[in-house]
């Protein structure tokens, strides 16, 4: 079994890897941000801060875009387009597909986001502004992308390419809004309103806790404890959604 | 022992927005028995990528089951001697000839000091052993079909299923996959494939099954199935110089010498054959005009347009069960 | 059939150790969500750079922004935990939100009203409204908003009135600034002027509640500014003839009035010669 993650995970990198779309977003997010120099201009006194939330931004955006729009091409139009069938008719669990598809992503986005990571922080080094906590930020951007691609996956499982797009980005922008829910929660007076809000608070990806860009672009010390449940609440959802994404995938009809 | 066994499997179809069932097979019983070659023959729409995806373990069905080599279908490991090249395939355009062999290969759990000898061999079976460097995207149809072959035959498989193998291939193409699919059976192989080019079939089959709309209507060696049919004439085509009129059989056309002559029983033929054994006459080919599977095929098919009461019946049906199906 | 539905159930312990798993990461999440509140820094939203640059950066949504920054504001400071809230009030509402959009005409007022009747100063709204009013002259509200403010917390009443006026400048204007205006130019002590206002406003109005309190306050000013009058007659005639008149009606010869005026009531002032005070005899109807 491992060995046939270990292939589908090498094939779907070589696939990204041969894929226009990847390059095409990763120059443009390497061109926008060696661009922040040049929007700093447009401030007066803080262009450091400038300089790094727009790069940490254009990182974040376009790594969300990468795990998302490469998350759909590589599964769900594979699925979509019969790629798939002699896959499946070989002697492997359809989870294994799942995980070696995920495992393939991951991979790519490593490379993407180090990428990025790099040339930003060789630019803030150049500036001479550079900053360790920066690296921490991009990091946890990174984990981040995991999250999204494993919601990715599961989407592209269930339905077309274009529906499942959409969904994954619908959750993401829903997984950075989760904060308000609480606000909501103080508002709503009826009970079970605070227990519909207090469900989904917990059960929707909560893809703020892997924010640290406002702390970080400040110096703010960042508690070892943010970092800590965040890397394990990461474990245990996205391998919840994984699963899930399994267990859809093993009863799926391949028209 | 049977390879592949389908027992009363019944497979429907819903669209998400209607509540109506598409029956696309129903109660179909099957069995491949081993080292045959089987043909699995009938209309667009029949559903016969419908049997062989729930065959592989693809599609689920609503009832019966489904066993190869005396496992469930829906179990991965029953697929492990088995290869499959689905119609029309699609596969990853980016990868090389070579590289897609491999990668399949490795998905088999072969290793690599033999694993590269493998591919190698099989590139050289299926006569792309020179482009094995060049990415699929670049292929023809002809040679897509030929690394697809090539794929099915990665692990050695005992069953082969192919799905329309010989669609869109020029007659050399057809001709090279006909001479595959014996090489297989003369290696002990079985080798299922479904088709609707019916003179192929007669020619490599050992036994045929005939799907029209979702039920068999017909199963058994080529011959059985036509058993009985004896040639109702033969169409002699000759060339006579001489005067003397044909001694039987009637002239269908005729073009300066050569003549087309219809003769009715074999009594006549015969005679006819005897009376050219002469100067100046010339026997080009004897023809039986006997009943092929396409003329049963089209007597089963056009046999169940009579219209019957009920909703599900029908040319509106028929359309929508083509549609859906297979 | 029985077959396949079972096989079709396997799927379940997959999906439920999935379910399990989301479960568990929920409890991650409370205590990641308890770090955070321990150690709850400064707000993030301190840091923004400048609304100018926000509004560029934000590609055309920058309404949408602002309401958004607009409903946080609102929930920040409805969070009474937050002690040092009002740190960055001008920062936040004057600097980026109403930079992004000047023409939120909410976010001026609440701001206004949080700077003044929570955070005690008056002054910084009065400088947030001042902005408002200059983009968007139309928005009689944001001056009346300021004159009220004037009049009810630093009972500036000359200002206050300087802001009822430019309020009346506006084509839509709720006609209750009017009174508003009228009053405010009393308080700030120009009777005359006040009383020319309601006078104006007793014949311009169609409405017969307004009418009356116009009439109410034309009353209660007559009275006020004929008292005076007599009073400073009186007191001239005092010291020019030496003694108190002895009539009200002495003044007109002297040329000090050119008439005697009545009350509103019609009936004469009451005139009390020994001490030389001039009365009135009826009730003021706004008892002031």
């Amino acid at each position: 079994m491992p060995g046939r993650i270990l292939a589908i995970a090498l094939n779907t990198f070589r696939e990204a890897i041969r894929n226009r779309i990847l390059y095409l977003l990763l120059a443009f997010a390497v061109a926008l941000i060696l661009c922040a120099r040049a929007l700093s201009l447009m401030t007066v006194g803080s262009e450091e801060k400038i300089i790094k939330d727009f790069g940490l931004a254009t990182i974040d955006v376009f790594g969300v875009l990468t795990a998302v729009l490469l998350g759909i091409s590589l599964v769900s139009r594979e699925i979509e387009r019969r790629t798939v069938l002699v896959l499946l008719a070989k002697p492997m669990h359809r989870a294994e597909f799942v995980i070696g598809k995920y495992c393939g992503l991951v991979l790519t986005l490593l490379v993407n986001t180090a990428v990025m990571g790099l040339s930003f922080f060789g630019l803030l080094l150049a500036l001479g502004i550079a900053d360790r906590a920066i690296l921490l930020a991009v990091v946890m951007l990174f984990l981040q992308f995991l999250l999204i691609t494993a919601l990715a996956i599961l989407f592209s499982c269930l339905s077309n390419p274009i529906v499942s797009c959409m969904l994954t980005l619908a959750l993401y922008v829903i997984g950075h809004l989760l904060w308000s829910f609480d606000l909501l929660k103080a508002r709503i007076t009826s009970e079970a309103g605070r227990a519909i809000c207090t469900l989904l608070y917990y059960t929707l990806p909560n893809l703020g806790n892997f924010d640290i860009k406002g702390q970080v672009v400040h110096g703010l010390p960042v508690p070892a404890g943010v970092i800590g449940w965040a890397v394990l609440y990461l474990a245990l959802y996205g391998t919840g959604v994984l699963l899930l994404a399994c267990a859809v995938f093993r009863r799926k009809e391949l028209q | 022992m049977a390879v592949l066994d389908l027992s009363e499997v019944s497979k429907s179809y819903r669209t998400h927005l209607s509540v109506r069932r598409y029956w696309i097979l129903r109660d179909l019983s099957l069995s491949v028995r081993e080292g045959e070659i089987f043909g699995f023959i009938g209309p667009n729409g029949a559903g016969k990528t419908t049997t062989i995806k729930l065959a592989l373990g693809l599609l689920f069905p609503d009832g019966g089951t489904v066993e190869l080599f005396g496992q469930e279908a829906s179990r991965p490991e029953a697929r492990r001697h088995v290869g499959f090249l689905p119609e029309n395939p699609y596969f990853y355009d980016y990868l090389t000839g070579f590289e897609f062999l491999d990668f399949h290969a490795r998905l088999f759990g072969i290793r690599s000091p033999g694993r590269r000898r493998r591919v190698l061999d099989l590139l050289e079976r299926v006569g792309l052993a020179n482009r094995a460097d060049r990415q699929l995207r670049l292929y023809s149809k002809g040679m897509l079909q030929r690394i697809g072959l090539a794929q099915a035959l990665v692990n050695d498989p005992r069953l082969v299923i192919l799905d329309e193998p010989m669609s869109g291939l020029d007659p050399i193409g057809r001709r090279e996959v006909r001479d595959l699919i014996l090489d297989l059976k003369a290696s002990g192989r079985t080798v299922f494939f479904s088709t609707h080019i019916l003179s192929d079939t007669e020619m490599i089959c050992d036994r045929v099954g005939m799907l029209v709309k979702g039920s068999l209507k017909a199963v058994g060696a080529v011959e059985d199935l036509l058993h009985g049919e004896t040639p109702p004439y033969w169409e002699v085509a000759l060339r006579w110089q001489g005067r003397e009129a044909l001694p039987c059989g009637r002239v269908v056309s005729c073009r300066e010498d050569r003549l087309l002559v219809r003769v009715e029983s074999r009594p006549d033929l015969h005679r006819l054959l005897a009376f050219l054994d002469r100067p100046g006459a010339t026997l080009v080919s004897v023809a039986p005009a006997r009943r092929s599977l396409e003329d049963l095929l089209l007597r089963e098919v056009r046999g169940d347009v009579v219209p019957a009461a009920g909703p599900e019946s029908g040319p509106q049906a028929e359309e929508e069960g083509m549609r859906h199906a297979g | 059939m029985k077959r396949a539905r079972a096989a079709r159930t396997a799927g379940a312990p997959l999906a439920a150790t999935a379910g399990g798993l989301i479960l568990l990461a929920a409890l991650m999440q409370m205590r990641l969500d308890a770090v955070v509140r321990a150690g709850e820094g400064p707000s993030p939203l301190l840091y923004l750079p400048s609304g100018r640059y926000l509004k560029v950066v934000s590609l055309g949504f920058d309404p949408i922004l602002a309401d958004a920054l607009y409903l946080w504001s609102i929930q920040y400071y409805s969070n009474y935990r937050i002690e040092d809230r009002y740190s960055n009030l001008e920062h936040i509402y004057k600097d980026i939100i109403t930079e992004i959009d000047p023409h939120h005409l909410d976010a001026y007022l609440t701001g206004a009203l949080i700077m003044s009747a929570e955070a005690r100063r008056p002054d910084l709204a009065l400088a947030l409204l001042d902005k408002g009013i200059e983009r968007n002259p139309g928005a009689w509200i944001l001056a009346f908003d300021a004159g009220y403010l004037c009049y009810q917390d630093l009972r500036d009443y000359a200002r206050a009135g300087a802001y009822f006026e430019k309020a009346l400048r506006a084509p839509d204007v709720h006609p209750q600034v009017r009174r508003f205006s009228a009053e405010m130019t009393n308080r700030a002590g120009d009777r005359r002027a006040s009383l020319k206002e309601w006078v104006a406003i007793h014949q311009t109005s169609p409405d017969d509640y307004v009418r009356t309190i116009a009439w109410n306050h034309v009353h209660d000013l007559k009275v006020q500014i004929d008292l005076e009058d007599l009073t400073f007659a009186v007191a001239a005639y005092r010291s020019r003839a030496g003694r108190l008149p002895r009539r009200l009606d002495d003044l007109v010869p002297a040329g000090l009035v050119s008439s005697v005026p009545l009350d509103p009531e019609e009936r004469p002032y009451e005139y009390e010669p020994v001490a030389g005070r001039v009365a009135y005899g009826g009730s003021r109807v706004l008892g002031r």
